[in-house]
């Protein structure tokens, strides 16, 4: 790929093949929100060292590299620093700390239409917007029609934009937006606009873009539209990358974790602290203490738990969840019809609950709480009770253990080794944990 | 981390270096933005003038009718001794309307188009000098609709000394194009500066020689009121007011007498020092403004 003429000149550079298409180096973005923004020279002057405000990491130490020609989903719950790391993509923000670099022409379509003036015309907005977003005059005569054709405003283009409907509005801003041709093209959930064939169309318009080869970053809570368009899902939770990876698996941890988030949590309610956790262990079969171990071991977490006044019958649970907060497993000892007490003030209980961790390679935690019977107010907490990891060891991978066999039933069949042909990829999140 | 953001920039150690490679990487930025700089400019014009040759005409309502009315009181009440007083009048107000109007719209510019800032990455400048550059277009028309008086009340000179007046103009936009953007900038942190905004130019607009000639204040003020005339002198403003009278109107001298204290004279060239004092001005306060606004712009998408 040479260096192709500076198109959307605003970005400016050309694109080495050589370098990544966004290289995003530990990066940091901080908001103050102000408590009462002295937003004036009065106010600055009265309150000057008295300003109040909370310092909120929207991004926190995130770093990752597109190649060219990826195409990119970056998803996650509301607030969780989507739309601020497009913004860092697209040089709206300057990373507090670490840096963002991009590699050719960037185009964002954060918003569509941004810039339109409703007293000027159709006609007068294109050459606007094209101009905000880095065409020059000759480059937007040159897509003019292409523009026109695109978002359909043939019999409006001498209207003022103020008449347009707001859907008509998008449409053209999309139609100027998508012509500007760039190398990375940074989408933030545009898709959801337009009537259902104008949706189509842009959709078309971008899959387009990516069979080309260039870079597509895209922001989209709709999850089947980001597992269409994107090879690679970028999971973000309150501002850190959770996941990395393959978007089929991207899409599927975002799934559980909206669900997991859903269900009630161990430490939603607290109530007053009727038990204290003393102690927690997590023990192999052998009765020693573990943290590494074999798949589908047996293991047994034991809970010591000491009544603080006293306690007519209480409920200890477990869940046990993946390194990246995935929820796995969750028992409360009441589910099985065990209850624990009635306990003296001070008087001690031991609590063992067996199970066997059909799990493959990965870090896990489990989480410890005791509730009252009915499981609705948690008395005691105990967020990362214990942890333990699962060595990586041949024969499956993925996340749970089905101790799956293979036969073959029909035609000949051979042996290809021992049964150990190679170590177990371990998936993105655990390597980057390692790490961490 | 715990100061105010806004006021700790400068205290920053190696920011200056910091500043000007901003700034010249930024100048190539802003060259490759100037078709937005040129359509914003057009459409600061078309909605000010709302696509009517009329529009126009409507435009120059204020300084025609602000020259009656000055020309009434400064010629029938209070007699301010110059000849051919609405020339000497609209000569120098045509260029204050130009400094007072670019930075009243480039004041609202970065607030104003906090929607747009925050979601489009482009040299945020443009969005001041667009209103700098729009009301530059203005004077230029306006003083081709009003130079048949001024050759008519002030003879061929101004013709011929069209390019003092041209200087004057080109120096007075570097000048407002530096002012305009600090303004713009110190808007975002400081919003009540577009409250003291209309004081400011009151008071500023009374310290420029526009309704007086200069000459008159260093003949008129006595011993103890020589320090109005040095405020005035020192005021950048009274610099191109007086350059852009000197091409339009004509020289204003002194004669000392007490009947007669003022003697003009025909359009003429510059003095070297008027010329550099103005220059000089010009440069500053564009690397000033320019500086002060690039530091603020990088966290204007967090602030409007």
């Amino acid at each position: 790929m040479e260096p192709r003429r500076s198109i959307g000149r605003l970005a400016g550079a050309t694109v080495d093949p050589e370098q990544p298409a966004i290289v995003v180096d530990q990066v940091t973005e901080t908001f103050r929100l102000f408590h009462e923004r002295p937003s004036g020279l009065k106010e600055r002057l009265y309150r000057f060292r008295r300003a109040s405000f909370t310092d909120f990491n929207a991004l926190e130490d995130v770093s990752f590299t597109v190649e060219h020609g990826e195409s990119v989903a970056v998803i996650g719950p509301n607030g969780s620093g989507k739309s601020t790391l497009l913004k860092l993509l697209a040089r709206i923000l300057p990373p507090d700390e670490g840096t963002v670099l991009t590699n050719g022409r960037v185009a964002s379509l954060l918003e569509l239409g941004a810039g339109f003036h409703g007293d000027l015309t159709g006609r007068e907005n294109i050459r606007l917007n094209g101009a905000i977003l880095g065409l020059s005059g000759a480059e937007i005569a040159e897509r003019f029609d292409e523009i026109v054709e695109f978002a359909g405003v043939e019999h409006l283009l001498d209207t003022a934009v103020r008449t347009y409907s707001s859907g008509l509005e998008v449409r053209l801003g999309f139609a100027v937006a998508v012509t500007v041709d760039p190398d990375i093209l940074l989408v933030d959930e545009v898709l959801a606009v337009g009537d259902a064939e104008f949706q189509e169309r842009s959709l078309e318009r971008m899959r387009r873009f990516r069979d080309e080869g260039k870079t597509f970053v895209l922001v989209s809570h709709d999850l089947d539209a980001v597992r269409d368009m994107c090879d690679r899902a970028i999971v973000l939770d309150r501002g850190r990358v959770v996941f990395d990876g393959p978007v089929v698996e991207g899409v599927e941890l975002y799934r559980q974790r909206v669900a997991s988030s859903a269900a009630p949590r161990v430490d939603r309610r607290r109530g007053p602290r009727q038990v204290a956790i003393d102690d927690v262990q997590l023990l192999g079969s052998d009765g020693e203490l573990v943290s590494d171990v074999a798949r589908s071991s047996n293991l047994v977490l034991r809970v010591r738990l000491r009544a603080l006044t006293e306690v007519e019958v209480c409920s200890v649970g477990a869940v046990v969840s993946r390194g990246d907060g995935t929820h796995l497993y969750e028992l409360h000892t009441t589910w099985q019809g065990v209850g624990v007490g009635p306990l003296q003030v001070d008087q001690e209980a031991v609590v063992e609950i067996r199970f066997t961790a059909h799990l493959l390679a990965g870090h896990y935690a489990i989480a410890c709480s005791v509730t009252d019977a009915s499981g609705r107010d948690t008395w005691a907490v105990v967020a990362e009770a214990a942890r333990f990891a699962v060595q990586p060891a041949p024969g499956g991978a993925g996340l749970v253990d089905l101790s799956a066999s293979a036969v073959v039933t029909d035609g000949p069949a051979r042996r290809t080794g021992d049964g150990k042909a190679g170590p177990i990829p371990l998936p993105r999140l655990q390597r980057r944990q390692a790490r961490g | 981390m715990s100061q105010p953001s806004g006021v700790d920039d400068a205290l920053v150690p190696g920011a200056p270096r910091r500043a000007t490679r901003a700034v010249s990487t930024k100048l190539v930025e802003l060259w490759r933005a100037r078709e937005l700089l040129a359509q914003l400019v057009r459409k600061e014009l078309k909605v000010r003038y709302r696509n009517s040759a009329l529009g126009f005409l409507w435009s120059m309502l204020t300084p025609v009718l602000m020259t009656a009315v000055f020309s009434v009181v400064f010629t029938q009440i209070v007699r301010i001794p110059v000849d051919d007083f609405p020339a000497f009048f609209i000569s120098g107000y045509l260029v204050w309307q130009f400094l007072q109007n670019s930075c009243q719209g480039a004041i609202h510019s970065i607030v104003g188009n906090g929607e747009l800032i925050k979601k489009v990455y482009f040299p945020r400048e443009v969005l001041p000098l667009s209103h700098v550059f729009s009301q530059l277009i203005h004077l230029l028309l306006a003083l081709l609709v009003l130079s048949p008086y001024l050759i008519y009340s002030r003879g061929v000179g101004v013709l011929i000394h069209l390019p003092t007046t041209l200087l004057a103009i080109a120096l007075l936009t570097v000048f407002t194009s530096g002012i305009a953007m600090w303004f713009a900038g110190v808007n975002v942190v400081f919003r009540d500066l577009q409250e003291l905004f209309v004081v400011i130019f009151q008071v500023w607009f009374y310290a420029t020689p526009v309704i007086y000639p200069l000459a008159l204040v260093t003949a008129q003020m006595g011993e103890r009121f020589a320090w109005v005339a040095q405020l005035i002198a020192i005021n950048p403003a009274t610099w191109f007011v007086e350059l852009a009278r000197l091409g339009l109107y004509g020289s204003v001298r002194a004669t000392g007498e007490e009947l007669a204290p003022l003697i003009d004279g025909p359009p003429a060239w510059p003095s070297v020092t008027a010329t550099l004092i103005a220059a000089g001005w010009a440069v500053l306060m564009l690397l000033v403004g320019y500086v002060v606004f690039l530091r603020r712009a990088r966290t204007f998408a967090k602030e409007v």
